[in-house]
């Protein structure tokens, strides 16, 4: 019952917070209204690509959020709110007044979007919010929600720790900060703005209503994502290209040749083509500094706001792409720097994207067989439990892309399913298979088959070659073209191919 | 750890016991009852199949006087009626049930988990302490009950081994040595596509399949290669959907090699490169495949170093450990079908830490698979066993895949070993070979 209470005089004093300071009375609803919080309801209709019939699109979802009203009449929203999107709408949340809205920049890998409005006086008299960049552990910070009659909801909560974590785009650590808050969560709202003395601090990246934890994106890295969105082109959230490991052990730094204090992580491995090859880094080298931060055996340097975290911070959230960084290394125990030079890393540049969000997947159905490129999201399609649900091998290929093809420039092209059709019969025991060769051509693109089905083999057939059983496939270009109508009259597919 | 199992079993000629090797696998001590008899009499174990989940056991000769052995019968027809003894849920009397043949065909055995053979489902009720009693029909043993479901995945299924592999097992142990079935290592596909039929020349007369893996450790390496039509065995037709029809049964084509024995021939008419050919191959046993088998009667295989243990990767060692490690699951998928045993026959995995200031760091490195020590290819756990015993300055272990390299000291790891040994009361660090446990042993040299 104690608890119960607690939390309710936590609301009203925040609710107070939101406004003005603590020691200024209460305001009445009636404040709120003439102050105008600096948020809108957005209301966005997402129809995602179905990558199991990758010619079609799943029932459109209609999704709900609370966007930060920022200035140049700008809102701020998750990029999850508005992947695969048809129609954004904003809506005045003390009018209920109505316009829609264009998304015009979008960061899948920070979680990040910005709208705008199509009506520019749609904003008009809604003060923006600033950005509060200081938030460090120990803070209170409230969430901001929307009663249905629009007056708010905030509930405050205690900043614990603020670290690197993966964001859901999994492809870098960036910062977050985890907050302890015992929110009600409304209308599954998707994106909830996070405030700290009327400033926003952050916006929710997710919440456990279990343990009544939030991870937010913090307010470093919607900086970087503004400033950057400033620009002509937006490119995204710099990239170094390695892979380190802790020197905690002695035995690792003695291997190493570090012989001093202990310091640094190892470089286990460096991606080609990236930044930190072309800087010319190699595994075994250990990384002591960038620029003046000293990074320890763990992996840590020291923030001046955060104390210890991972020295990744240094790059996601303090640097851009173009950017030049020194970083100390040691070399078989000799010290040298190297300026790595930063780059975005864009989801194409990977053999498997680990992210493909509002690009139309790619396809080509031959005579009933389907062809497709391999990626994360179509993976994504066996639910949350995908690593062991979706099919072994192309989890694997997934998993371990830069391992197993090393630099190399290619897609993994998949035979997915089979629908039956006269062209397939006794092939409809197939699928999942990963295609080599067509027609005696190597295949790493979807583009390469494409092309290789235009020159069939000698006899008017079309081999295709697969990495597993059955190994080999025939069809009859003939029959396939004869066909063809009567497939795309029986499944619905209104092309047969879709190859941009 | 100890347990207590109980099952059913019942004389044949020669003072035998037949029952389910799952009755008497991994077991220490061994004793028989008879109904209405008080006496408990120890038994030994004879032959254990583990593949097909049969075995012979037997006890003092003076025991099986007065007793007529079982025979046995032939393939019962669909639909007959057949009785089921044993002991269900434990008891001291034995309990009769009866149900009708509902289906007779391939099933995974699921002692081992990875061998398939005929089986024949019966509507009898089978449960837990029916293992190894006779089904019967017209006073004659038509099948060994084995195995069925839980209730809540199915009712009224139980499945009983047929004669034909009773028969065969009876045959393969009457040398005293137990081979085990032989397999073709080779995967194949229907070929009923008619695009693909013309595409290989074939005419259209609904017969052959197509070869698509042949395993190098399997007996077909030398004679087939992938792409090569199979159009009869043993003189056979094959047709199109693999299946053979074999002394007037339509049965799958691996049936007919089911009833060969190690060492017997196989011979099979191949379409190549529209070409007839023909040739035969010696069938044997396809060792690979025993990694992705249940595993019983042996000790299992480990290094223990800095108190580090290695053990090759199994089906057993999957499940005690449960790891969601994704390449240690593709390198039990794959093992055979990708022929990664060729580069690794054992994977060596490392797969536990005893804690200790040697080791305090290197918790990352648990469930990593051994490549290379100080450069050298770990192709076994022998390799490992024997790098680790030659001097040198230091191990250099690189894992497979991009992680960090696992630097061990060897003096170090001397000075600790004592306190290793003592600290988790260690008796022995490795154990290369997968020795039959003491009591097999002795049982062995007795026959």
């Amino acid at each position: 019952m104690r608890r119960l209470i607690v939390s309710l005089s936590l609301i009203s004093i925040v609710a107070t917070g939101a406004l003005a300071k603590k020691e200024v009375p209460a305001p009445t609803n009636k404040d709120i209204k003439q102050k105008l919080l600096s948020l809108v309801r957005v209301n966005v209709t997402g129809q995602p690509y179905d990558y199991f019939r990758p010619w079609q699109k799943k029932a459109p979802v209609s999704k709900r959020a609370l966007g930060a009203v920022l200035s140049k009449g700008r809102v701020l929203v998750t990029a999850d709110l508005v992947l695969n999107q048809n129609y954004v709408e904003l809506e005045r949340a003390e009018s209920g007044e109505k316009t829609a809205a264009n998304v015009e920049v979008i960061d899948y890998e920070a979680n990040l979007a910005l709208l705008e409005p199509t009506d520019k006086n749609f904003l008009a008299g809604i003060s923006p919010l600033e950005i509060d960049s200081n938030t460090v552990v120990g803070d209170r910070i409230a969430a901001w929600q929307l009663e249905p009659t629009g007056s708010l909801v905030a509930t405050e909560g205690l900043v614990t720790t603020i670290q690197m974590t993966r964001y859901p785009a999994d492809v870098a650590q960036f910062l977050t900060y985890r907050i302890s808050l015992p929110m009600q969560y409304r209308e599954n709202s998707y994106t909830i703005p996070l405030v700290k003395n009327n400033k926003l601090a952050g916006l929710l990246l997710r919440y456990d209503p279990r343990s009544q934890l939030i991870d937010a994106i913090p307010a470093p890295i919607i900086t970087h994502f503004l400033k950057e969105a400033e620009g002509e082109h937006y490119q995204g959230f710099p990239a170094v290209g390695f892979s380190f490991f802790p020197t905690r052990d002695p035995e690792l730094r003695k291997f190493a040749g570090q012989t001093g204090k202990p310091s640094g992580v190892y470089v286990t491995s460096v991606e080609p083509n990236m930044p930190a090859t072309k800087a010319g880094m190699q595994v075994g080298d250990i990384v002591t500094a960038i620029g003046n931060h000293e990074i320890d055996q763990n992996g840590n340097y020291v923030d001046p706001l955060y104390g210890k975290i991972e020295f990744t911070n240094l790059i996601s959230a303090h640097s851009y792409s173009g950017d030049v960084l020194p970083f100390q290394i040691q070399r078989e125990g000799k010290p040298m720097e190297l300026k790595v030079t930063l780059e975005h890393r864009d989801a194409k540049d990977y053999v498997s994207p680990p992210y493909s969000l509002d690009d139309s997947p790619k396809y080509i159905v031959l005579g009933g067989l389907i062809f497709q490129e391999l990626s994360r999201q179509y993976l994504k399609e066996w639910g949350p439990n995908w690593q062991h649900e979706a099919p072994a091998r192309f989890v694997y290929f997934d998993r371990f892309q830069s391992e197993l093809f090393p630099g190399e420039h290619r897609r993994i092209v998949i035979l997915s399913q089979v629908l039956p059709a006269n062209n397939t019969i006794g092939y409809d025991e197939v699928s999942y298979l990963t295609v080599t060769k067509v027609n005696g051509r190597e295949i790493k693109s979807l583009n390469d088959l494409a092309e290789a089905v235009k020159q069939p083999i000698e006899g008017g057939f079309i081999k295709i070659e697969t990495e597993e059983d059955p190994k080999q496939i025939e069809l009859d270009a003939k029959d396939i073209a004869a066909e063809a109508p009567d497939l795309q009259e029986n499944y619905g597919i209104p092309s047969l191919q879709r190859l941009d | 750890m100890l347990g207590r199992g109980i099952g059913a079993g019942f004389v044949i000629d020669g003072n035998r016991i037949m029952t389910n090797a799952h009755v008497v696998s991994n077991s220490r001590y061994l004793t028989v009852e008879r109904d209405g008899d008080p006496n408990k009499y120890p038994a030994k174990v004879l032959f254990v199949a583990h593949d097909c989940d049969l075995a012979l056991i037997t006890v003092d000769p003076n025991v099986f006087k007065n007793m007529t052995p079982l025979k046995f019968g032939g393939i019962p027809e669909l639909e007959s009626t057949v009785s089921a003894y044993g002991y269900p849920i434990g008891g001291e009397r034995m309990s009769v049930t009866t149900g009708i043949v509902s289906r007779i065909d391939f099933q995974l055995y699921t002692h081992s988990s990875i061998d398939q053979h005929l089986a024949i489902q019966i509507s009898a009720q089978i449960n837990p302490g029916n293992s190894g009693g006779p089904v019967m029909q017209n006073a004659k043993v038509v099948g060994v009950a084995f195995q069925g479901y839980s209730g809540d995945v199915a009712q009224g299924v139980a499945y009983m081994v047929p004669t034909p592999v009773i028969s065969r097992f009876l045959k393969d142990v009457s040398d005293g040595r137990y081979d085990g079935y032989v397999d073709l290592g080779l995967t194949f596909a229907k070929l009923q596509n008619p695009a693909q039929r013309r595409y290989l020349g074939l005419k259209d007369d609904g017969r052959g399949v197509l070869v698509e893996t042949v395993v190098t450790a399997g007996p077909c390496a030398k004679l087939l290669r992938p792409g090569d039509v199979l159009l009869a065995i043993d003189n056979h037709p094959i047709a199109s959907d693999g299946n053979v029809d074999l002394e007037g049964e339509h049965v799958e084509m691996p049936e007919v090699v089911e009833r060969k024995f190690k060492g017997d021939q196989v011979k099979f008419d191949i379409w190549r490169d529209k070409q007839a050919v023909s040739g035969s191959v010696q069938l044997d046993t396809v060792p690979p495949y025993l990694m992705q088998s249940h595993r019983y009667d042996v000790r299992p295989r480990y290094v223990l170093y800095g108190g580090l243990l290695f053990q090759p990767l199994s089906l057993d060692l999957l499940e005690a450990y449960q790891p969601q490690d994704l390449r240690l699951r593709h390198f039990f998928d794959f093992y055979v079908i990708d022929q990664l045993y060729l580069e690794h026959p054992d994977v060596v995995v490392l797969t536990n830490i005893l804690p200790d200031p040697i080791n305090t760091y290197l918790s990352a490195y648990r469930g990593g698979i051994v490549d290379e020590i100080n450069g050298k290819k770990i192709r076994t756990l022998d390799d490992l066993a024997q790098t680790f015993a030659q001097p040198a300055d230091r191990f250099v272990i690189n894992m497979i895949g991009d992680g960090p390299p696992l630097v061990l000291d060897p003096k170090q790891v001397e000075a600790a070993r004592e306190r290793i040994r003592t600290r988790y009361n260690v008796v022995r660090e490795e154990n290369l070979q997968e020795q039959p446990s003491a009591k097999t042993t002795a049982m062995q040299t007795q026959l």
